[in-house]
């Protein structure tokens, strides 16, 4: 034979498979079905078919450098298909976790992030920072769970008064520094990540579409991808006809668009905080007016009518409607067909931990219940951090590099069998 | 005293050769086919192997050796309600449905002409019809009609009967039950075609232009609806472009979780049935591995060697139709990567064989395994063969018929 390829397996790489996820490869037996049932897959060289006979031959280098783990939404209609129950749907979210653990530095954080056994680690980080500054407080307004009063700028204790999360954590010297710190530090490490994924990808054969004219920048490609795939889940919609995808599809747009009313809302806090009231009104010494609206509308806490709150409120319900429709279709994915793994439910408790926690301080913040309001935003602080903090090395780093990697799809024309009609 | 007689359950290819071995040496031998004929699926096959010959061919001699030998009885339309004792003293009751038709049958057709209802034909696979008063087809045996009344209009079994001119339709006839005393009991209730409706990503039972095999063997054998042209169920056109999707619901966890043996060979010896007839027709068979099991490895040479025939490695997992009716399948080449939709004019589904006896319970003391082979159990004097055993070309099931009457013997020889 004139094309003889000498297979190395790389057996290490076949157990580590196995480990994140990929039990089942080696019951397939390339029939193709998965090929076809997959709504996404291109017409050339589609997936999941060569990635279950790359796995099952421990070809490492294709399998880390092949963009169509991330044209995959999951939908699991290979897995529902296969006549082996390999499950190669499995297969593709445990590359794509291998992904999430080994393209942004430092490693270390990947390898935590891989197992529940390095929770422990996770959770006491932000933990001991935030029970450190807790104590510290507490140490010196002389309570655990103070009550304050307004007093100009600042917050004096006052037995009559009320519960003031940024009373006992100030923002200026400990909430915004540090998520300020954690946010950079995660687009940083966010940026390494990018670059690997993008160098990976150099090897992908090109597809000549009839028609298109030229290749289109990456620039362009970016900007298609983020109106259609992600602002509007073009694909996702696309991904899998039956009732549990429909579903899907809808808790993860209203996850998807209550994250962006928070991160709106967060935004708006930190502009009218640092712009409006520190900027304008302190630095500049502008009163009133204009100046005053964006220093007002970024003051906490707020009143129940803000626009601002009601806002971060319908965010609040839509988070806690997507995670409901998401929870509730993955508990009740057919075992035999598609497993959940350590990934997915990270992030889905991690998200639960949000929205409960961020819901539970308001409440119980109006209850004026200190002794349970301040453990609860704790918790809060705890899992938001969890979120932000370790984002590039979790499942939701999706939102970043399949966005890129959607993005250069599309540039070397990897399409859908069924967009390209 | 042990009982010295036999009971066979089920008149195919197994049951007919266990029957005949223990006749003919001497045992009493005791048929019971649900169908109204013998001869099973054989009988409904256009050619079979290992010579390609039609059915009449080898069913004939058996038949032949049945009328002979006073030792088979048989039953037809009969069905075992009920079996009890054990090893060498079986009782059992066994339930005949009605004929309606007596021996004074000429077979002359006099009954069909005056039948005016028709229902699908169970014997064509629903691509055909038949009328109320019906032959299965021209050589069954034994050679006499079936009236089915429950089919029939009202007053129209009365017209039927006053049709025939031998008095042979004996309109009051009702259910029968039999009891027979036997020593041991083959079990040879063989297969049925798995169920294509439950293929729904291949159109399986609602696209019209997609047939299954065995429904292709009916479209091809000359006493089958079409007089053995093979055409286009939709519109009755002779098919230019044809495809065989392999693995039809077999070596499927989801359907059949093993490989019904002979698929493989039988879309071969389809190839065959088509290059007959039409010359120019383009063949493609679409299939995981082409399984041809020991000597058919050479018969696949012979007809590969076509060059209107192609060998797609991939299975077919998605078929719609246009709107002229013609499947169009999306399969992807797993040799070359490419995935493709292709337009045929008639696609076959290579469906794989189900014991008959699935998802029911066998009023036999046999177990069952989870797909409903039965391996039987000699100590029990219940003996397994042909295809109610496991997936098998008829030349094996002939064997395990005849292995089957020596173990049957020797439980009620053997006391």
């Amino acid at each position: 034979m004139s094309n003889t390829v000498r297979v190395q397996p790389d057996l290490k790489f076949v157990q580590e498979l196995q480990q994140v996820g990929g039990e089942s490869l080696k019951k397939c037996y390339q029939c193709a079905t998965c090929s076809v049932a997959c709504p996404l897959s291109p017409a050339d060289a589609p997936y999941p078919r060569k990635e279950m006979v790359w796995a099952q031959w421990g070809l490492k280098d294709r399998l880390l450098n092949d963009v169509d783990i991330w044209l995959c939404h999951n939908c699991g209609a290979c897995s529902d298909l296969c006549p082996r129950g390999a499950k190669p749907g499995d297969l593709l979210a445990a590359l794509r976790n291998m992904a999430y653990r080994n393209l942004a530095k430092p490693s270390c954080i990947g390898t935590w992030m891989s197992s529940a056994k390095y929770l422990p680690i996770l959770v006491l980080i932000p933990a001991i920072l935030y029970a450190f500054i807790w104590s510290a407080q507490a140490a010196k307004l002389g309570s655990a769970f103070p009550l304050f009063v307004a007093n100009g700028h600042e917050w004096a204790v006052d037995p009559q008064g009320s519960v003031v999360f940024g009373g006992l954590f100030p923002g200026d010297l400990f909430i915004d520094p540090i998520f300020g710190a954690v946010f950079l530090f995660m687009l940083f490490c966010f940026a390494g990540g990018i670059s690997r994924l993008l160098k990976s990808f150099e090897g992908m054969p090109r597809t000549f579409i009839v028609g298109r004219g030229p290749e289109p920048s990456f620039g362009s490609c970016l900007i298609d991808t983020l109106k259609n795939e992600v602002a509007q889940h073009s694909r996702f919609r696309n991904c899998g006809e039956e009732e549990k995808d429909v579903q899907r599809v809808t808790g993860h747009l209203f996850l998807f668009y209550a994250f962006i009313a928070l991160m709106v809302v967060t935004g708006v806090v930190a502009f009218g905080h640092w712009f409006g009231a520190w900027f304008l009104e302190r630095v500049m010494g502008i009163e009133g007016g204009f100046a005053g609206l964006i220093a007002w509308a970024g003051h906490t806490p707020m009143p129940l009518w803000s626009p601002v709150k009601l806002l971060a409120n319908a965010g609040a319900v839509a988070l806690v409607y997507g995670l409901t429709k998401l929870t509730s279709r993955r508990t009740s994915l057919d075992a035999a067909k598609s497993t959940s793994n350590w990934y997915d439910w990270y992030l889905l408790t991690v998200i639960w931990g949000i929205a409960l926690t961020g819901l539970g301080s308001e409440v119980f913040r109006l209850m004026n219940q200190p002794v349970i309001a301040y453990p609860v935003y704790y918790l809060h602080l705890i899992c938001v951090f969890m979120l932000l903090a370790y984002l590039p090395w979790s499942k939701l780093g999706h939102l970043v590099y399949r966005t890129v990697a959607l993005a250069y799809a599309r540039k070397i024309g990897r399409l859908p069998m069924g967009e390209l009609k | 005293m042990s009982n010295n007689s036999i009971l066979v359950v089920g008149g195919g290819f197994a049951g007919i050769t266990a029957a005949l071995e223990a006749a003919e040496v001497g045992h009493e031998v005791y048929i019971v086919e649900t169908n109204p004929y013998l001869g099973g699926r054989v009988a409904q096959l256009n050619k079979y192997f290992p010579k390609l010959c039609p059915p009449s061919c080898g069913l004939e001699i058996q038949f032949q050796r049945i009328r002979n030998n006073p030792k088979v009885k048989f039953f037809t339309m009969a069905e075992v309600v009920s079996v009890s004792g054990g090893p060498g003293a079986y009782d059992v009751k066994i339930k005949i449905r009605p004929r309606f038709v007596n021996a004074n049958c000429t077979m002359c057709g006099e009954c069909e002409k005056a039948a005016t209802t028709s229902v699908p034909s169970e014997f064509d696979f629903g691509v055909g019809n038949r009328k109320v008063a019906y032959r299965t087809h021209l050589f069954a045996f034994p050679q006499r009609y079936v009236v089915d009344a429950k089919a029939c209009a009202p007053g129209e079994l009365d017209k039927i009967a006053a049709a025939c001119p031998y008095g042979a339709v004996n309109t009051a006839d009702a259910e029968k039950t039999v009891d027979l005393q036997v020593g041991s009991i083959v079990v040879a209730t063989g297969w049925k075609p798995y169920d294509m409706a439950k293929l729904t990503n291949l159109g399986g039972g609602k696209l019209k232009n997609v047939v299954s095999n065995m429904q292709f063997e009916r479209l091809a054998a000359p006493n089958g609806p079409t007089g053995g042209k093979i055409l286009r169920p939709s519109d009755g056109k002779e098919p230019k472009r044809i495809a065989f999707v392999q693995c039809a619901g077999s070596r499927d966890e989801n359907h059949l979780n093993y490989c019904s043996y002979i698929c493989c060979m039988a879309s071969l010896k389809h190839v065959t049935y088509i290059r007959e007839q039409c010359p120019d027709a383009h063949v493609t068979i679409y299939y995981i591995d082409l399984r041809t099991p020991g000597r058919y490895d050479n018969f696949m040479q012979k007809v590969a060697a076509d060059d209107k025939l192609s060998l797609v490695k991939g299975k077919v997992a998605k078929i719609v139709e246009c709107e002229c009716q013609s499947p169009i399948v999306t399969v992807e080449n797993a040799v070359t990567g490419i995935k493709s939709e292709e337009k045929f004019d008639l696609v076959v589904l290579a469906t794989g064989m189900q014991p008959s006896c699935a998802g029911s319970k066998l009023p036999v003391p046999v177990s069952m395994d989870d797909d409903g082979f039965i391996a039987g159990d000699a100590a029990k004097g219940v003996i397994a063969a042909g295809c109610a055993k496991m997936p098998l070309d008829v030349m094996k099931t002939a064997q395990t018929g005849t292995g089957a009457a020596l173990k049957a013997i020797q439980t009620v020889v053997g006391r």
